[in-house]
């Protein structure tokens, strides 16, 4: 042996003996291989370390460490190891090793080099620790988080599963309630047909008419994927239409004039009942013989939420002849009430005009 | 409503509420067209679409044997004669390629709704190009011109 380079001077007393002491007691594992003599064997290993591996020393000392390993260890893991004690550089890793009895463990380790004066490396020293408590703890994470993902992927698929549910459902119930709409309005107007011209007849007609009107608020309702509101603008457009097609346009026009409006899904029957009601009985009463005249339909924002004026420049309330049931102005003036709202029917000089404000919460109309 | 400025239509009317069909029939006669019949299912629907030799086939989805009214749209568009035009509140369940027709008219329908998108049926059989623009309540085929089918949506397009 040619000597080790000196490091921090040991303070006197403190001998080899001292050391080889320490490290005999030591409860870390640690072994020493001697590269030098053929296929690097034990030279010497510490009580720990037989405690570890369940060998004694004799076992072990000549033998190179393979004796540890077996049918699970990593190739992969050994081929590095190999690799860098050829070349002389630290070994840092964790290796399946096998007891005397063959139980397995994990073996963390540390290798380190030791050179002689020359650069030589002479010996190996591996200092390790049992890491099978670790590895298994690690273990039981990954299984712990499989499950845990396991169980959010299925509680996902069931909320996936119960809402699509729900939109089937939400469908089925759309498309009843608009298939029943369809056959009231069928039956009022086939019995319309088959009734002799009169009050009867203008009645169920009516009825008819005010289907419809409840029929285009549905049609609105659930067609543009939100279904707790609707496109008051468009709304108003289509029930107007369909009011205005049996119109002679040279003689009575009707417009609207309204603001958009994404309002809450309940109120979409009773304005279509409302706004129905007013503008056909304008058109109806205002403008008696060839009469000529305009309907106007407004709606705007205001304080205190909608302000709805339907107005017309007709005869005015006074030469109107009184409708004897007053069901129209009934009608109005209960849904205005179930609206939570106020009217007013005023003389627009010439014609009537009639101003209904309804309240809007935050909920009817964000 | 619209004034028929053209040859009145045959029309077969492949609905299963006899009700609805039944009106239909009176209205489409209002109209000034002729309905051919009055179809409840798949089967009797496909064979009078033969026999009966008509214009337009307005069809519903439900029919008494299930929704089939897909199949039928697709049967009876095979011949070119015939214009195929669905009548639902079922709209979801149109394929994208509508099955040949031409568009839906949703349900529940007005009157002006049948009676514009006959005149524009009418129109289109005579060779023009007649605008979908002002027809509330139906949606043209992507085809036709009525852009990607979303399946039910019947937004309007931004002017």
């Amino acid at each position: 042996m040619t000597g080790f380079p000196k490091g921090a001077s040991l303070p006197s007393g403190v001998t080899v003996d001292v050391f080889a002491a320490a490290f005999e007691a030591s409860p870390t594992p640690m072994v020493v291989t001697d590269p030098r003599r053929g296929d690097n064997p034990v030279v010497w290993a510490n009580a720990a370390f037989l405690t570890l591996t369940g060998y004694d020393r004799e076992e072990l000392y000549g033998h190179n460490c393979r004796r540890l390993q077996g049918p699970l260890t990593d190739a992969g893991v050994l081929q590095t190891m190999r690799a860098a004690l050829r070349a002389g550089r630290p070994f840092e890793g964790e290796l399946l090793n096998y007891r005397k009895d063959g139980t397995p463990f994990w073996n963390g380790m540390t290798i380190n080099p030791v050179r002689d004066a020359a650069g030589e490396v002479v010996f190996f020293f591996s200092a390790q620790a049992d890491m099978t408590d670790k590895h298994r703890l690690e273990l039981a994470m990954r299984d712990a988080n499989d499950a845990l993902e396991r169980e959010v992927n299925e509680r996902t698929a069931d909320l996936r599963s119960a809402l699509e549910q729900k939109t089937a459902l939400l469908h089925e119930v759309d498309h009843r309630v608009k298939n029943n709409l369809q056959v009231i309005s069928s039956l009022m107007l086939l019995k319309a047909r088959r009734t002799p011209e009169g009050e009867a007849r203008d009645a169920l007609q009516a009825m008819a008419d005010r289907i419809g009107a409840l029929s285009t608020a549905h049609r609105m309702l659930y067609s543009e994927g939100d279904v707790s509101r609707f496109d008051f603008q468009e709304f108003t457009t289509d029930l107007i239409a369909d009011l205005a097609a049996g119109l002679d346009e040279d003689r009575i026009r009707i417009e609207t004039e309204t603001e958009a409006l994404a309002l809450s899904a309940a109120m979409a029957a009773p304005l279509a009942l409302l706004i129905h009601e007013l503008a056909t009985n304008a058109l109806r009463h205002a403008f008696p013989g060839e009469r000529r005249g305009r309907v106007s339909i407004e709606a705007r924002r205001c304080e205190a939420g909608m302000r709805l004026v339907i107005q017309d420049d007709g005869v005015g309330m006074a030469s109107a002849p009184p409708d004897p049931a007053g069901f129209g102005r009934t009608l109005v003036e209960m849904v205005v009430r179930q609206l939570r709202g106020s009217l007013e029917w005023a003389d627009a000089g010439p014609g009537t005009r009639i101003v209904i404000t309804i309240p809007l919460t935050g909920a009817d109309a964000p | 409503m619209a004034a028929v400025t053209e040859a009145p239509l045959r029309i077969l009317v492949v609905e299963d509420e006899v009700l609805i069909a039944l009106e239909l029939e009176c209205l489409l006669e209002d109209l000034g067209h002729v309905s051919v019949g009055v179809a409840g299912c798949a089967a009797d629907a496909i064979a009078l679409g033969r026999t009966a030799r008509p214009d337009v086939a307005l069809v519903d989805i439900h029919l008494v044997d299930g929704p089939t009214g897909v199949e039928v749209a697709r049967a009876l568009s095979g011949d070119p004669r015939v214009t195929v035009v669905f009548m639902t509140a079922n709209a979801k369940r149109i394929p994208p390629d509508f099955a040949g027709a031409l568009g839906v008219i949703a349900k529940p329908y007005s009157e002006r709704a049948v009676a514009g998108v006959l005149d524009y049926v009418a129109q289109r059989r005579a060779g023009r190009t007649p605008s979908v623009a002002t027809l509330d309540g139906f949606q043209p085929a992507p085809d036709a011109g009525g852009g990607p089918w979303t399946g039910g949506s019947w937004k309007r397009e931004a002017p």
